[in-house]
């Protein structure tokens, strides 16, 4: 009796499997294969222009959690869940003196999830902020600022100023007593620098005391002006952490 | 034949280093990225229920004519404002701030050489010298605050039962050495417009005068204070034989740093109440909003 030889029948799992990741269509989209092989885990990596902020390999000290806290990458994320909030946020507010504050009070009591995503905002921006002075110390600490990343640490506090400045300029939005004095408080002190202090302070608040100039000049700052400055010197302070070799290793 | 070649040893020791190197990496998937994707789920897991837990502020609507007290800057600057009530505004407002990052980015083309570089403190006495910065950081801000808010008057008056001698009146605080040192009416008010010449340029006669007891102590006793006291700690720290290199100075000195800018966010965040006052956290009333 002569025996056939059949292949063996492929079971469902490995039939959806290939329709769905072994098309035509997907295979446009990633051209790699799936990353279960060096070789495929390595093209991933080069070949996807979020992922390849990365190098397609790191040294096995740099991925202890001690030795970064993920401090840096945290600040990033931080910056990209602002973004994703504040976008939200932007729906419901209009800066004008007349609809500034009830247009938050709209965003608490009316607007589904409006008052979670105004809190997330807030208190990402604080984390922000704390999460860049940390970093600051990272590096400061393991001694990463050396050659050849010494402009590279200089990019570290401009995007510092940054920071606070897109804080600075998010705390008058609410338009309540709270935003209200503080950045009044924060530009006197600018202002009180000699020579150069009135006309600087002049400018950042249109005006002589906070009011409906200063919000849409704040506002206009805080949306896109700064972003699109931080996000520039995000960019140059990642392209070099790259071209210099990622993480700073012992000599 | 061929492995004794001068080229052949050299290229083979290049390959056994490099295989060397390999083996110490790891593939940035899934190693790192599964790490960042931890990490980023943790964090937006925190910041949801911490944003479902706490909400942010919001007082009534702005009123110009309404001051709180006290008004607060937002609390990064609260340092600062610290700051503003011990010297003058321009100083504390600007030229501490800029000064401050203009040094932190100097800091690289200070400490140029790789000792230390890639590991935490490691360098030999790096974590000593982490911990005198902080402590003298700290401990020496709190001792300026203490002056300048008269706590030693205070202290004083409540452990001897006396008042503070009239004799030392100038060691109050800061402001004391203006007020209570008899300086000469003369330099309390000397016109400036006599030595500008503006009007010689044909603009109008400049009408400043200069109050030396002002100066010296809004201007120039901070500005010896901040810049003196690091000197003067780094030289210590030379003398003893504790920092030798560039870097043991660099850690001292941005360990002070963060220690001063901590101690002074705090003290302007929890400990200054009505009229910025010093005063424990508990007894800060909150301003009317």
């Amino acid at each position: 009796m002569a025996t056939t030889e059949r292949p063996e029948s492929r079971s469902l799992g490995d039939r959806l499997y290939d329709a769905l990741f072994h098309n035509y269509f997907w295979q446009s989209i990633f051209r790699s294969g799936y990353p279960n092989t060096p070789r495929n885990q390595m093209l991933v990596v080069a070949t996807n222009v979020f992922l390849h902020l990365h190098p397609t390999r790191i040294h096995r000290t740099h991925v202890k959690i001690t030795h970064t806290y993920c401090l840096g990458g945290l600040s990033f994320f931080l910056f990209l869940g602002l973004t994703i909030t504040g976008v939200l946020l932007m729906f419901y507010y209009v800066p004008s003196v007349e609809r500034a504050y009830e247009d938050i009070l709209h965003l608490h009591t009316d607007v589904r999830f409006g008052f979670l995503m105004r809190n997330m905002h807030r208190w990402m921006a604080h984390g922000m902020v704390i999460m860049v002075l940390m970093h600051m110390m990272r590096v400061f600490y393991t001694g990463a600022y050396k050659p050849p990343r010494e402009f590279n640490w200089v990019v570290g506090v401009v995007l510092l100023v940054l920071t606070l400045l897109l804080s600075f300029t998010g705390y008058l939005l609410p338009w309540d007593q709270l935003a209200f004095w503080a950045i009044t408080v924060g530009t006197n002190m600018i202002g009180a620098a000699p020579v150069l202090g009135p006309p600087n302070k002049f400018v950042m608040i249109g005006g002589f005391e906070v009011g409906p100039n200063a919000l849409i000049r704040f506002y206009t700052l805080h949306v896109i002006g700064l972003p699109l400055l931080a996000a520039t010197f995000m960019a140059v302070h990642f392209w070099r952490i790259r071209r210099d070799g990622g993480l700073a290793r012992p000599l | 034949m061929v492995a004794t070649t001068p080229d052949a040893v050299a290229s083979q020791a290049v390959r056994q280093k490099a295989r060397r190197q390999r083996d110490d990496e790891l593939l940035v998937w899934p190693d790192l990225v599964f790490i960042e994707f931890i990490a980023a789920m943790v964090f937006t897991l925190a910041i949801t229920a911490l944003s479902i837990a706490i909400n942010a502020p919001l007082l009534d609507r702005a009123n110009p004519a309404v001051t709180p007290n006290p008004s607060k800057a937002p609390w990064y600057f609260l340092n600062l404002q610290e700051l503003l009530l011990h010297m003058d505004p321009a100083l504390a407002g600007v030229v501490v701030p800029t000064v401050a990052l203009v040094a932190l980015g100097a800091i690289p083309y200070y400490d140029r050489d790789n000792e230390g570089q890639g590991e935490w403190l490691s360098t030999p006495n790096a974590w000593r010298l982490t911990w005198i910065g902080s402590i003298v950081g700290s401990v020496g801000s709190l001792l300026l605050i203490a002056w300048d808010a008269q706590l030693h008057v205070r202290s004083f008056v409540a452990l001897t039962g006396s008042e503070w001698p009239a004799a030392l009146n100038f060691l109050r605080n800061a402001r004391a050495i203006q007020n209570d040192l008899p300086w000469p009416d003369a330099i309390k008010s000397i016109p400036l417009g006599n030595i500008l010449r503006l009007d010689l340029l044909g603009l109008p006669a400049a009408d400043i005068t200069l109050n030396i007891p002002e100066l010296i102590v809004a201007q120039i006793l901070p500005v010896s204070l901040m810049i003196g006291l690091p000197i003067i700690f780094s030289i210590v720290l030379w003398k003893t034989g504790e920092a030798k290199t560039r870097r043991d100075h660099m850690i001292a000195q941005f360990s002070g740093f963060i220690a001063t800018y901590i101690v002074l966010t705090i003290i302007g965040t929890a400990f200054r109440g009505q009229g910025m006052e010093l005063m424990l956290p508990w007894q800060v009333k909150m301003p009317i909003s």
